[in-house]
Formats: structure tokens, sequence, C-alpha cells
């Protein structure tokens, strides 16, 4: 325990450190954020503007839409702020960057973590959570104190899910296979697929969705619980998968780890 | 300190693939290629010493520093150092070595070099009144303070490397990996990282192995020598058993006789005699023989020495 609380405060003296150094390119900060959110915000528009043709897609409004769509940004947002250095992972292993992680008391993941933060991904953070907000008001769900903390828990586990499938493709860097062209795929499904009610694509697709990546426990599933779609019970599936999928991938990533072979000789 | 046995890294790569379809059937080849970088290498250094990591570009040199430092799992053998197998326990190996790496800086780029010597600290739990002492020491020994608020990315060369030593034995690590620390330093900076080794060395009686493509730096620093090539140790032992020979008088003369009592000849044609006790009267036979064109004395020297191993 006190190696993790240990581990953590590291975490934030090197995350401060990098924002230092970042806070150097002031403008490319700035413009990072807002391209962030005028991205994700046009993503939204887009739902906006077929909603007008459509008033309902698979029986799900516009604010319902909204608030699927909110809640999968929201989770996107909070994996990728903490691991957007790890997308970095096939330069600092083919520069030998990722030596020096090696050399010092700390666990690897936790330094490359470290090393920058993603600055676009506190845009999508901001529509995500605005959108939640808008939504949440003006969808027909009558809140309470347990379903705002259900949100909060399907939030984090949705994260967890993104962040393992994330985590377990960079660690096959570590053996100087590069993912990165597959990492654009698999983000592209959990947006693309995962921001819309999965009946929409039907059959196949969903029980593809569902079951081999797992897209449909980070949003869809949980925000079918919230919206009354859905019974109680597979309230509980999206997050307890989360951290199922997060420990395997940390195995993974050890795993990956022990087969590094380092540049140069 | 350090106690090496039968260490052999074996690196094994995808066969790669040239011609039509080559990059297609290096992605799915199933063939390997394997080179043996370090060869059932063996060896120990002792607390205190300072050892001359030596070999050419390639000899495996800076893998047996990476299997030694933790970064690397060897294919076979043992390590220990300190008491540690420093890539099954790497954080508590940590701890116990420094390291710098002469191509590469450790220190964070765009942060001014205090910061990175601060974060250094933390992430080796250092004690803040410890660090202040540090600092204060390394201050005046290596002559940061020109240049301690200046980001890294902005350092010259040599001030970047003696941040980098700066790192390296912040936290007071009885052992200390120095990879090229001098190369392309100019001599005055060459000069500074040496009289930081020795210093360091002195004090703390830290342990360090230092490779290097700079003899000279082998001549102010190590009693001792290791020398691998292809990944096998070719010598280990001082280097005063490796070049204490007699100098040698070396002679160009204005005929060229076959032969001039029995010694050999080097490239240039000249006559090679080894230097006993007296020279003048060894002058004065020779040029009462053969008219002398001209002469020099050559003291024993490591690099020749060394160039003879390599290509023995």
């Amino acid at each position: 325990m006190a190696e993790v609380l240990r581990a953590l405060r590291l975490y934030v003296m090197l995350q401060r450190a990098s924002a230092r150094g970042a806070m150097q390119y002031r403008m490319n900060t700035v413009i990072g954020i807002l391209s962030g959110a005028i991205w994700q915000g046009t993503g939204f528009a887009f739902i906006w503007v077929v909603m007008h043709t459509f008033p309902s897609l698979a029986g799900w409004g516009l604010a319902e839409i909204a608030f699927l769509y909110g809640l999968r940004l929201t989770a996107h947002a909070l994996a990728m702020i903490p691991l957007m250095s790890v997308n970095d992972i096939h330069w600092v292993v083919r520069n030998g960057e990722f030596d020096r992680f090696l050399l010092r008391p700390l666990n690897p993941l936790v330094q490359l973590m470290g090393n920058r933060m993603g600055i676009a991904q506190f845009g999508d953070l901001i529509v995500g959570v605005t959108l939640l907000a808008v939504a949440g008001r003006n969808a027909a769900v009558q809140w309470n104190v347990w379903l705002i903390a259900f949100c909060f828990i399907a939030i984090v586990g949705g994260a967890l899910i993104e962040a393992a499938f994330f985590l377990a493709l960079c660690s096959l860097s570590l053996r100087m296979v590069d993912t990165f062209a597959l990492r654009v795929f698999v983000d592209d499904i959990f947006s693309k697929f995962g921001s819309y009610p999965m009946k929409i694509f039907g059959g196949a697709v969903e029980w593809l969705l569902t079951f081999v990546v797992p897209v449909a426990f980070v949003a869809y599933v949980p925000s079918s619980v919230v919206l009354g779609k859905l019974d109680g019970p597979w309230a509980l599936v999206a997050p307890l998968l989360g951290v199922v999928l997060i420990v395997l991938a940390y195995l993974i990533w050890r795993r990956q780890l022990d087969h590094y072979q380092s540049v140069g000789h | 300190m350090i106690l090496v046995e039968g260490l052999t890294k074996v690196f094994r790569r995808p066969r790669t693939f040239s011609g039509p379809f080559g990059a297609l059937r290096t992605l799915v080849t199933r063939q390997h290629e394997e080179t043996t970088a370090v060869d059932d290498v063996s060896f120990g250094i002792d607390e205190g010493e300072v050892i001359g990591y030596l070999g050419p570009n390639g000899a495996g040199k800076s893998t047996t520093i990476k299997i030694l430092t933790g970064i690397l799992t060897p294919t076979s053998g043992t390590v220990e150092v300190n008491g540690l197998v420093p890539w099954r326990d790497r954080s508590a190996n940590a701890r116990n070595v420094g390291v710098v790496f002469g191509q590469r800086s450790q220190l964070w780029w765009d942060l001014p070099l205090i910061e990175s010597l601060r974060l250094v600290g933390s992430l080796y739990d250092v004690p803040a009144p410890r660090f202040e002492t540090s600092l204060k020491k390394l201050r005046d020994l290596l002559g940061l303070d020109a240049f301690l608020d200046t980001p890294v990315r902005q350092l010259s060369l040599g001030q970047r490397m003696r941040g980098d030593l700066a790192a390296a034995v912040l936290y007071e690590p009885p052992l200390l990996y120095l990879d090229e620390p001098t190369v392309g330093l100019d001599v005055l900076a060459k000069e500074a990282v040496r009289e930081f080794i020795v210093e360091t060395n002195r004090l703390g009686r830290t342990t360090v192995v230092l490779t290097t493509h700079d003899l000279a730096d082998v001549e102010a620093l190590c009693k001792r020598i290791i020398l691998i090539d292809h990944g096998r140790v070719l010598f280990d032992g001082a280097i005063d058993a490796l070049v204490n020979q007699p100098r040698r008088l070396v002679v160009l003369l204005e005929s060229e006789p076959e032969e001039v009592r029995g010694v050999p000849r080097d490239a240039e044609g000249r006559y090679v005699f080894e230097i006993h006790d007296d020279l003048p009267g060894m002058i004065a036979s020779i040029a009462a023989e053969h008219a002398i064109r001209d002469m020099s004395i050559q003291e024993p020297d490591l690099e020749s020495v060394i160039k003879g191993i390599y290509t023995r």
C-alpha cells in the first residue's frame, strides 16, 4: 500500500513537471484543448443533424443518444488523460528512452505515464461532461443518489475497459511490434460504435461489439440501465468487466516487459 | 561488488527479407536470426575499483552494462551486483547504481537543470537535508552554478554531461556505470569529467565501471581493464602489466641494409631497437656503423598494445 501511495505521489510529481515543461509551449496547450473539444463537438453535431431528420434511432431520442455519447466520451477522456503518453511507446522504445525508466526505482509504466498528459483529451472531457449534464436534465430519468453514484462507477468502468485494450496493445511495442495502426483502429471502434445504441448495427456486429471487443459495456449498457431500457443486474457487469480487463492488460504488460530487448548492443 | 559468471546474451530477431513482398515476408516469417552479443563472460569487480571496460564498437560492452543495470535479461549466466540480481530486483538495484550514458541524456529536456536534479532526488527518496548537502557539494565539484537554471535542451554538451553526472551521483550510489562519459567533449570538459570521477571514487569509495573509446580516460582513471571483443573477454588485468615494456628507439637510416643487429623493421622501413639501459651508447654505436637520417623514441603506449590484442 505504501508503495502504491509512493507511486501515486511520484506520478503526480512527474505530471506536474511535464506540465511545467509543456507550459513553455503555451499556445500548443490551448490549441490542443480547443481542437479536442471542436473535434468531439462536430462528432455530436453530426448526430444532431441526423436526429432532425429521424426523431429516434432504434427507439432512442436525441437526449438519450446525447447521454450515451457523453458517457462514452467522458469515459474515453478519463482513460486517455493519464495514458496518453503510453501512446508514444514505440518512439520511446525506439530511441532508447525506455531504458531510463528501467534504471529508476519506480514502476516503468508509471514513469511512462508521467511523461506527458493528454491535452486534447481535456477538450473531450469538457464536451463529455457538458453533454451528460444537459442530456441528464432533458431525458426522462428520475434521478436519485444511487443512480448518480452508478453513473460515476459506470464511467470509471468504461474508462477501465478502454484503458485495458489500449494498454495491452501498447505493451506489444516493448517487443518492437508496432501496433500504432491497430490502436488507431481499435480507438475508432470504441468511438464510432461505442457512441450509438448497439441495436442500430444489429446481428453479428452487435454480438462482436458485446463479446469480442466489449465496446457495448463502455457506455451502451450503462446508459441503457440509467435510461430504464435494461434491468438492474446488467448495471454491475460493465464496471466489473473493467476491473477484470485492466488486471489482465497489466499482466500482459508485465509479460511483454520481460521480453524487452532495448536498442543497440 | 560485482560478480559475473558465464554471462551470455543472444538477441533473437525475425529474419528480414528484401526484394518483392519482402516486407510482407518479414511480417509473417517464423525464421529468426540470432546474434550472440555477449558470449560466456566472467569477471569480478571489488568495491572501490575503477575498471575500464573496453572493446571496439559492437563488442558487447553496452549489452553487458545493460544487463548489469537490469535493463536486459541475459540468456544464461549469473550476475550479482551488491548482493542483488539486477533484472529481478530492478528497483532495489536502481538505488545502488548511478548510470550515465554519454550518448543520451537522462535529464528532463524542457526543464531547468535544477528541476531535473530535484526530480531525481524525489525518485530516489533522498531526504531534503541530504539532498541540499549533496547538491552543494556537486555545485562546487562540477561548477554547476553557471547553468543550474538553464533548460537542459539549451546546455552545451559539456554542461549537459556535468548535469548528467550530478544526477547519477546525487543519491550517493556505491556503484557508478559510465558509458562513454567523455564522448564528443572538448579537452577541458574531458578533464573536468575525469577529475570528477577521481574525486567521486576517492571520497565515497565509489566503484566505477567505465566504457570509453578514449584511452586517455583509461590511463587517467583505471588501474585495471577488461577488454572484450565479439562478446568474449580477451584480457582482464592491470594496465601496468600490459604496458610494462621497454621504450623503443626508432631509427631511419640513409641506406637501407637488409638487416641491422637482427631488429625488426616497422611499416615505414625504420629499425626498431629496444632500449634497455645505455641510450647514448646505443645511439653512438649505431651512428658509428650507419648514416642516420632521423630517429625518435617511442614510449610503450596503451593504444598500440590494445590494437595488438584486437588484431591477434
